[in-house]
């Protein structure tokens, strides 16, 4: 687990409104991090830094030891792969197969390995049955994979995930976080803007909540998920399970730490009324 | 570029540009286009160029024009070179006379774009007899142009963040590369326009063959003064070049400028 | 009074090999929130364009069945006199809201349905009153952030004073305060005003704690339709079950909770509490 990308006090503004006021945070591989916070707190201002699409205005932004600054955008992007939000922006080629193609040969891979790497990638993405179709016949989910797909498929270090749950259906949610639980095994470093807390709840180790331009919390998912103030000004919720906790905390059942998900809820509660689930028949 | 389309959207304020009727700002505008279009020496655009500035200070309007000369920048230095290399006589003159009248007849667009709103213009349209889809279809894609420039710039990001770069390479590399462009942005748009197509037929759209439309507009004294006063200027641009008051001029000029 | 009825409906877009709509019966009556849910590529979005009559006379293709709304035949009544009955919000502001201020909004859709100015500008002032929206009737729509165009949405189709409104993910682009603001909006109007409410929604987390009834639809069919509880029992595992369903789970297993399905935060620590009998004060 190594720095991928360093935010050094950026600040940016769009025509003279300022979107980020001195914004400092670290990208790690091997690890997932949510970006948080409500619509125009700054995130998707701040992850466009991250492949030099645009350049701080104060203070810098090293990927891995570069700075965006003097580097291209396709430089850049060779290391850190940026996934917008709605697929339909980012879908250039005919047919299916041809996007992952065409993004494989920008990146600079040979044809036949293009071919080979391309058959896998689909296949992983269960896109192959439709490899010559027009990625506009695809269904919103499938064209949301898709152009995971081809962001994927060129091995980026770190892969950012402009809200990848956004009027997603749940199977496609199971399938995304399935696919961050295996690129971060891979140890890639996963980035994900969102404001789907109970999304960050299952996949996030590192939370960074974001707003008016700056950051306002910043730590482990567990301890900045379960920050009821913090969550409140940055204008989120808290998830289930730490919201029925706090419930539960206000009537006077005290658990012996803050849960984030399900089963922490359900051993926590175990171990507070004493049985051992060992011992239990 | 979306600076560029930054003097065509609307900004609210309260100034006396903005209170007029729209019909009475098409009238200034009408006046002001067909001066750019019939006077043709630097000197005489410049002085329109300048009544332009003042009409935009009054609309409190200045900073939006300025800022967004940066990207006509480009153009008009286009304009400027065209003319002055290829012209064989008078190059400077008329080089810089082309340039300005360019300038004075976006300006004028921009003055009448920047302070009326698409709603505005559309019950302009309307009052004036113009069915109501017609209209509609007008003023739509006025509001939807900042939806587009932002589209177009999104769309540019995601490419470039495939690898492909757009600044290098030949002119004939570089046209291509944009050619990637248009697929997505030509989609979205499609799409964007059958949801706003859903929407209208949701408010009912189409319902009633003759609308009385929410805004009434109104000739107030101001409006009736802005319209004369258009009008008569139209007719002083006519009687001078007809005249041959304007021809007259120019040579004069020249004959000011010789090696011009 | 049934204000919607569906009998064996079938549906087909023009050009399409699969039916949309494959064999659709359904009833509906005022003052119910039915959250209606799927995954992506179900027929709830086209079952939606059914009440108002885009399906059929927009979107051309096969009907077949019968379709009552409002006591009107969908197939032969035009858009705009269902539209009175029927108000339609749709996923993306941006391209729903398309004049000016606010206040020329509202009035919009009473214009087109011919009305004298003065009975427009009366009832504008009536719906900005009931809907909180004095203060901004000036304000552009792109002025405002995305939980308030919504919600100008919301009641500038509520000014035709329909009996139905139709809602297709209204809250996909909002951040997750914005969006409970929202769907307490339909709630009220679903509750006070006894509007027969019809939400598309993905984030089931913020709608159950509403919905009165819940329909699940698979491949153009209704899988499950009753009350949300049993609904989500039978059809979780295709729609995904909320963090407290699956805590609750759990923590039954091992008897330390009844029966009940908890669908929110509040009713899973009552649930917690009650068995227990833990209140302290």
């Amino acid at each position: 687990m190594g720095v991928a990308i360093l935010v050094e006090d950026v600040h940016f503004s769009y025509e003279g409104v300022p979107a980020l006021r001195g914004v400092s945070l670290t990208i790690r591989t091997g690890e997932v991090l949510a970006i948080m916070g409500e619509n125009g707190a700054g995130k998707t201002t701040l992850v466009k830094h991250f492949v030099g699409l645009l350049k701080p205005e104060r203070g810098r932004v090293l990927v891995f030891g570069i700075d965006t600054r003097d580097a291209s955008v396709a430089q850049l992007a060779r290391r850190v792969g940026l996934v917008f939000q709605n697929p339909d922006h980012q879908l250039f080629a005919e047919s299916v197969e041809g996007e992952v193609l065409f993004t494989l040969r920008n990146m600079g891979y040979p044809s036949d390995k293009a071919r080979a790497i391309c058959d896998s990638i689909l296949k992983l993405f269960e896109l192959d049955r439709y490899k010559n179709r027009s990625p506009y016949s695809l269904s919103i989910g499938e064209r949301k994979r898709l152009a995971i797909a081809a962001v994927v498929s060129y091995n980026p270090d770190v892969l950012v995930l402009d809200e990848p749950t956004a009027g997603q259906d749940f199977f496609n949610k199971s399938k995304i976080s399935k696919l961050i639980f295996k690129l971060k095994m891979q140890g890639k470093g996963v980035v994900i803007v969102t404001h789907d807390v109970e999304f960050a709840a299952q996949v996030a180790d590192r939370v960074v909540l974001m707003a008016e331009g700056r950051v306002i919390r910043e730590g482990g998912a567990k301890d900045v998920l379960t920050d009821a103030e913090a969550l409140r000004r940055a204008r989120l919720m808290l998830p289930q399970i730490p919201a029925t906790a706090a419930i539960l905390e206000a009537e006077g059942v005290s658990l012996p730490s803050k849960p984030l998900l399900p089963g922490t809820l359900y051993l926590e509660l175990l171990e507070l009324l004493d049985h051992r689930w060992s011992e239990y028949e | 570029m979306s600076k560029v389309l930054d003097i065509f959207r609307f900004r609210r304020k309260r100034t006396l540009l903005h209170e007029l009727d729209p019909r009475a700002k098409f009238a200034m505008l009408v006046a002001l286009s067909a001066a750019s279009l019939a006077l043709s020496d630097g000197v005489s655009l410049a002085a329109l160029l300048v009544v332009e500035v003042v009409l935009l200070a009054v609309a409190k309007s200045l900073r939006e024009w300025a800022r967004s000369l940066t990207g006509l920048s480009t153009l008009l230095i286009l304009i400027f070179a065209l003319n002055y290399l290829t012209l064989p006589t008078d190059r400077l003159f008329t080089a810089t006379a082309m340039t300005l009248r360019f300038l004075c007849l976006t300006t004028a667009f921009s003055i009448f774009f920047l302070t009326t709103t698409a709603d505005e213009l559309a019950a302009a349209l309307e009052a004036s007899g113009v069915p109501r889809e017609y209209s509609m279809m007008f003023t739509m894609s006025l509001r939807f142009v900042p939806s587009l420039a932002r589209d177009m710039q999104t769309v540019t990001d995601a490419l470039r963040s495939r690898g492909l770069e757009l600044e290098k390479g030949s002119l004939s590399e570089r046209l291509r590369n944009y050619t990637y462009l248009l697929v997505p942005l030509i989609v979205f748009e499609l799409k964007r326009s059958l949801m706003v197509a859903e929407a209208l037929e949701a408010r009912g759209f189409g319902a009633v063959k003759k609308v009385e439309p929410y805004i009434e507009l109104t000739f107030k004294g101001k409006d009736y003064v802005v319209v004369i006063t258009s009008f008569l200027a139209l007719l002083a641009v006519a009687w001078v070049i007809l005249s041959g008051t304007y021809s007259t001029f120019v040579a004069w000029l020249r004959g000011v400028f010789p090696k011009v | 009074m049934t204000l919607v009825e569906l009998r064996h409906v079938r549906f087909r877009y023009a050009g399409s090999d699969s039916y949309a709509l494959n064999d659709v019966s359904l009833s509906a009556e005022r003052g119910e929130f039915i959250l209606l849910v799927g995954p992506s590529g179900c027929g709830k979005s086209t079952l939606l364009r059914v009440l108002n009559g885009l399906v059929p006379h927009f979107y051309e293709g096969e009907f077949e069945g019968e379709a009552k709304v409002a006591g009107l035949n969908v197939r032969s009544t035009p858009t705009h006199v269902l539209a009175r009955h029927v108000g339609m919000v749709f996923q993306d502001p941006e391209n729903q809201l398309f004049l000016s201020s606010v206040e020329r909004e509202i009035a919009f859709g009473l214009e087109n349905l011919g009305l004298s100015r003065l009975e427009v500008r009366r009832r504008v002032r009536e719906v900005l009153k009931e809907f909180n929206l004095e203060s901004i009737k000036e304000k552009a729509p792109y002025e405002l952030s995305g939980g308030q165009q919504q919600k100008v949405a919301i009641a500038s189709v509520m000014a035709l004073e329909p009996e139905i409104l139709a809602l297709d993910e209204p809250t996909a682009n909002l951040d997750p305060l914005s969006a409970l603001e929202v769907l307490t909006l339909v709630n009220r109007l679903v509750r006070e005003k006894g509007v027969l409410a019809f939400v598309v929604e993905h984030r089931l987390e913020l709608a159950l704690r509403f919905a009165t009834r819940m329909i699940v639809m698979l491949n153009g069919r209704v899988a499950a339709d009753g009350g949300p509880r049993e609904v989500l029992l039978k059809a979780g595992k295709v729609v995904g079950y909320p963090p407290v369903m699956l805590a609750h789970v759990l923590l039954k297993r091992k008897g330390l909770v009844g029966d009940g399905v908890p669908l929110t935060c509040e009713e899973l620590a009552e649930e917690v509490i009650a068995k227990w009998a833990l209140r302290y004060s």
